[in-house]
């Protein structure tokens, strides 16, 4: 006997024990039908892992955006006849520090105001004096916020020209985003998923008919629906397994990939937040938790749809016909 | 070659009246009546085309029969649900005429296969797989897979898987029909040493030589849609 045999004198109840689960031997292999099967869920599943993976990305970095436009307004003084801009500025701060639900209030000089307009406006130093609109930086407490109703109608009786920016309109717009990227990524991935079962199901299908003889040798040897319905379905888990485990590894490399290029640049890091980006961050594992997920997802889809199909096809298949 | 009576009145299989046509043509066996009993050994024989692979279908229930009764160990197979089926195929033993050997399989996994459908443990049946392809001269080529095999021995193994499970009926459709007459010869006395440790034995075969080597096996003939019984 072979080195299998040599392995059943030297291990008789381990290989005993494997041997009740192993029934996928059965199934005659078709290297080419095989390979192209495993290929089409590599494919599928890197699609899939992928856009799980950046939907956690997206998400995470939606959730950071909005925590971090809700945790600060912004108000804004526009100068006004007869009035000293510098002292109102005071003025407002001062309100605003006495108000519940501020943390810490930060008035924007001239200088940096300037700074700030250099891209559209040029040079600071050759625009001499211009009466610009000033900004006071405001950080809340965003889990007891103040009322800014409240603040922005005493701010506009005592200081005129005062406005408050609580950048309501761009939570509300990123909200929306962050939710539409999510549908969207689920409905990608049911079609996904939908592919990947539909594979399966002709690939179940081209491997029973491949396969007619030895399952008519099985149901004459006495075999059930059952145990033929589990030898296709165990050669099929592993085929959906090899193929889920090498899109997943492809989906975690490009995530990597992903992640060295917003950690190597500058705008991209103060975008995303290095939290999110690190692997061994709550996201950065959720991430790779998820792209495991699709795989072991896809490979138990396989198991089951062809399951099923192998079921359906086998009334069809029935032996026991009337001429 | 002596027939003992059973629980179900002697009778391992029984054809009554049984007739079968495909579609809209005539019929292909017409009024059909025979009983085979246990440790019994026959020949079903016929020209070729008369419908003897179509009589081993019937009893092993891959083909409804258009009208008549089957009854096989007793179970009237109109009332057969799948799992009766199932229980009924597991005490029959097919001895296929192009072998349906697995060929991605070695010749020790294609004997072992009915245990391992039926889900025993390797380590019960192990011993008992070899010990069978030894005594029919295949002990060295257990790892051998079906390609590599001449004739003879994937005939052995083909007969091998069906005995393996000590069936209460083994049905062999021309179990000889590509072998040379020494080699039938030897195979057919080791269906008539099976027979004699309780076999009850359907040969399908148009190979009247074949047939005369036995004394006293009885002759089912098919002959223009009609069965006799001969002997």
């Amino acid at each position: 006997m072979s080195s299998s045999t040599d392995f059943h004198n030297q291990r008789p109840r381990f290989r005993s024990f494997l041997d009740r689960f192993s029934t996928d031997s059965l199934v005659a292999p078709d290297p080419l039908t095989d390979r192209t099967l495993v290929a089409v869920i590599f494919i599928l599943t890197f699609i899939a892992a992928l856009t799980a993976g950046l939907v956690l990305f997206g998400s995470a970095a939606s959730a950071r955006w909005q925590a971090l436009l809700s945790s600060e307004v912004t108000v804004q003084i526009r100068p006004q006849p007869g009035r000293n801009i510098e002292t109102d500025l005071t003025r407002a701060a001062d309100l605003l520090k006495q108000a519940q639900g501020v943390t810490k209030v930060r008035i924007y000089s001239y200088d940096e105001t300037m700074r700030m307009l250099e891209p559209w406006l040029g040079q600071s130093s050759s625009l001499g004096g211009l009466s610009i609109p000033r900004l006071i930086a405001v950080e809340i407490d965003s889990k007891s916020p103040p009322d800014i109703p409240a603040i922005s109608k005493q701010l506009a009786r005592d200081i005129p020209g005062t406005a408050i920016d609580d950048h309501r309109s761009w939570t509300r717009r990123l909200t929306t985003l962050g939710n539409s990227l999510v549908i969207a990524s689920a409905a990608g991935l049911i079609l996904v998923m939908t592919a990947t079962a539909l594979a399966i199901v002709f690939a179940t299908r081209g491997a029973m008919v491949g396969n007619r003889e030895i399952v008519e040798v099985f149901y004459f040897m006495g075999a059930d629906d059952r145990y033929i319905a589990r030898v296709f379905q165990r050669h099929f888990f592993r085929l959906g397994l090899r193929g889920g485990i090498l899109g997943a590894c492809l989906a975690l490399i490009v995530l990597a990939l992903l992640r060295f290029v917003v950690a190597g640049t500058d705008g991209l890091r103060d975008m995303f937040g290095f939290g999110i980006i690190d692997p061994l961050s709550a996201v950065g594992l959720a991430i790779v938790i998820a792209v495991l997920a699709v795989a072991l997802f896809v490979s138990l889809l396989a198991s089951v749809v062809s399951r099923i199909t192998v079921h359906s096809t086998l009334s069809r298949l029935v032996l026991r016909t009337r001429p | 070659m002596q027939a003992h009576p059973n629980r179900w009145g002697g009778e391992l299989v029984r054809f009554e009246n049984v007739g079968l046509r495909y579609g809209a043509a005539p019929e292909t066996l017409t009024d059909i009546s025979f009983s085979i009993l246990p440790q019994s050994f026959q020949f079903l024989t016929g020209a070729s085309g008369s419908g003897k692979t179509t009589i081993l279908r019937l009893i092993l229930q891959s083909l409804k029969p258009t009208r008549g009764m089957i009854s096989i160990f007793g179970q009237d197979t109109a009332q057969l649900d799948k799992d009766g089926l199932t229980a009924l195929r597991r005490r029959m033993g097919i001895v296929f005429q192009d072998f349906r050997l697995l060929d991605h399989l070695t010749i020790y996994e294609n004997v072992a296969l009915p245990f391992k459908i039926r889900g025993r443990m390797e380590s019960s049946y192990r011993a008992e797989v070899i010990e069978l392809l030894k005594w029919i001269g295949l002990g060295d080529l257990l790892q051998a897979k079906p390609p590599v095999l001449s004739g003879g021995e994937k005939q052995r193994t083909s007969i091998a898987r069906a005995l393996v499970s000590q069936p209460e009926l083994l049905l062999a459709d021309e179990p000889t029909g590509n072998l040379d007459p020494v080699l039938a010869g030897r195979l057919l006395r080791l269906f008539v040493e099976l027979n004699r440790s309780g076999t009850a034995i359907l040969i399908a075969t148009h190979d009247i030589g074949l047939m005369d080597q036995i004394k006293g096996g009885r002759r089912l003939v098919l002959q223009n849609h009609h069965l006799q019984v001969e002997g």
